[in-house]
């Protein structure tokens, strides 16, 4: 029954794929963009705080900022067009949406599929501590205790680098980790940044990064061969890292400047 | 129909063994140190000074009307602030203490004044010390009534230990969760568990009864 299930929709995905294939038309250009007059953008809305519906069920969020600057700048209207996880890049690619503004991490394998701009945005793993601990590569974890929640990315992070003698606490989630930090039930934590914008908040000042585990930028992301819009949206990514309002945006939702692997990454 | 496969939890068997034994000691350590409080608190609560009966009304009142959860959260993460920083295995041990304590008291004070006043005036009249009646009329018959129910409290606290992975304590449901995060083999794990747990409280069911035959047979022996 599972099996069967699985295959049903595997084969419907595939269909789905085929089609989208099939009709991916000619790559998008700024001016048949601006001929529709309005800009249709793909976002996530289930991933806080780059997409969320806000109190009035409006998409908003990080990559909703990115994306109202993004159609202020080709001067059209925006239409914000939300999408999942697994469909983002079919919706692209069968000209459901102009471009992804999506939180979609920049990978080889994607990159196949559409092509990417430069860095809008990146979420980091790292390890958390107060200011008075001396910790800054994996050896210096040694006799600490350091909590995660428990299977994550910053799980298996963790994990993978600590020393035997440093005493993992595996928490059913990253709130209850971030509590053991603040009653100093543990010396280090494992989250991510976006996470870490909530100690900051709980504590300011107090704590900082220690030590960083992993980094995945996001770009925008726009139909494969889509040369002429691409240089367009790169060059909107790169006067708003320049104009200091990409960093506003971060600052609105992430609580911290933006990191410098996004700001000094090239595509 | 769900294919079933056994292997990455017979793989990780010795995780859960280790969590199990954790589970085992918190309970035993629980239940002898809450029977303690308990037979302490019943005697506060019963023939105790005035404050001393307010405060351990208070203090059941206070347990038995908030959740197990939030206890234990109070004491792990509220109780640094007070300066009290205590690991996650026994600030586990402390919330299971002070919550089978509660409990506890309540049913051996009915099986103290299940007591015939009669019974303590005949030892005092036959010279007995305060404590001997207290030991010997008082305790040990109050003890034989309520024993049923507090049996069915103490594997009640070895279930209750399967919170304490919420604080980072690696007891047999904590071990569970790291297994079934990295095998993704859930409901196979979870059969399991629930299976040890069965056997756990059946294995502890039994040993009760046994001390029961032996502790609590008539005639009364001393």
């Amino acid at each position: 029954m599972e099996i069967s299930r699985r295959m049903l929709t595997a084969a419907i995905g595939a269909g789905l794929l085929a089609g989208a294939i099939a009709s991916t038309a000619a790559a998008q250009t700024v001016e048949s963009i601006k001929s529709a007059g309005t800009l249709k953008v793909g976002m996530l809305v289930d991933f806080p705080p780059f997409g969320i519906m806000n109190t009035s069920n409006e998409p908003d969020g990080y990559d909703a900022d990115v994306a109202k600057l993004l159609a202020e700048e080709l001067g059209v209207k925006l239409q914000i067009v939300p999408v999942t996880g697994p469909n983002r890049i079919p919706y692209l690619q069968s000209n459901q949406v102009d471009v992804l503004v999506a939180s979609l991490g920049i990978t080889e394998e994607r990159a196949k599929n559409v092509d990417f701009s430069a860095p809008y945005a990146g979420i980091s793993v790292g390890v958390f501590g107060g200011k008075d601990i001396q910790v800054s590569k994996p050896e210096d974890l040694s006799g600490k205790t350091i909590g995660v929640a428990r299977a994550s990315t910053q799980d298996t992070g963790v994990t993978k680098i600590a020393p035997a003698d440093a005493k993992i606490q595996r928490f059913d989630d990253d709130a209850s980790a971030i509590q053991a930090l603040l009653s100093g039930q543990v010396q280090l934590i494992g989250v991510s940044n976006v996470v870490a914008a909530q100690i900051e908040t709980a504590a300011p000042g107090k704590y900082e990064q220690k030590i960083q585990l992993s980094q995945q930028v996001q770009g925008i992301a726009v139909r494969k061969g889509s040369s002429e819009l691409l240089t367009a949206v790169n060059a909107f990514v790169d006067k708003v890292k320049a104009s200091g309002d990409l960093n506003k945006i971060h600052e609105k939702w992430l609580g911290s400047p933006l990191p410098a692997f996004v700001t000094d990454a090239k595509k | 129909m769900y294919n079933f496969n056994f292997e990455p939890v017979l793989a990780g068997f010795d995780k859960l063994l280790v969590g199990a034994a954790l589970t085992i000691q918190l309970s035993v350590g629980a239940m002898l140190i809450g029977l303690i409080v308990s037979i302490f608190c019943a005697w506060g609560k019963t023939s105790g000074p005035l404050p001393l009966r307010w405060l351990v009304n208070a203090y059941i009142e206070i347990i038995r009307n908030t959740p197990f959860l939030v206890q234990i959260f109070f004491i792990f993460f509220g109780l640094p602030s007070l300066g009290l920083r205590l690991t996650p295995n026994s600030a586990a041990l402390l919330a299971l203490v002070v919550n089978f304590g509660a409990y506890g008291t309540e049913i051996i004070r009915a099986g103290i004044e299940s007591i015939q006043k009669g019974q303590v005036e005949a030892g005092t009249a036959l010279g007995l010390s305060k404590l001997q009646i207290f030991r010997y009329i008082v305790m040990k018959p109050a003890l034989r009534t309520v024993y049923p129910s507090l049996t069915s409290q103490f594997i009640y606290l070895m279930l209750n230990t399967s919170v304490v992975s919420v604080i980072s304590a690696d007891d047999l449901a904590a071990a569970g969760n790291d297994l079934q995060s990295a095998t993704f083999a859930s409901f196979e794990v979870y059969v399991v568990i629930t299976a040890m747990y069965l056997v756990m409280s059946v294995a502890f069911s039994t040993l009760f009864a046994a001390i029961q035959k032996v502790a609590f047979k008539y005639p009364l022996s001393r």
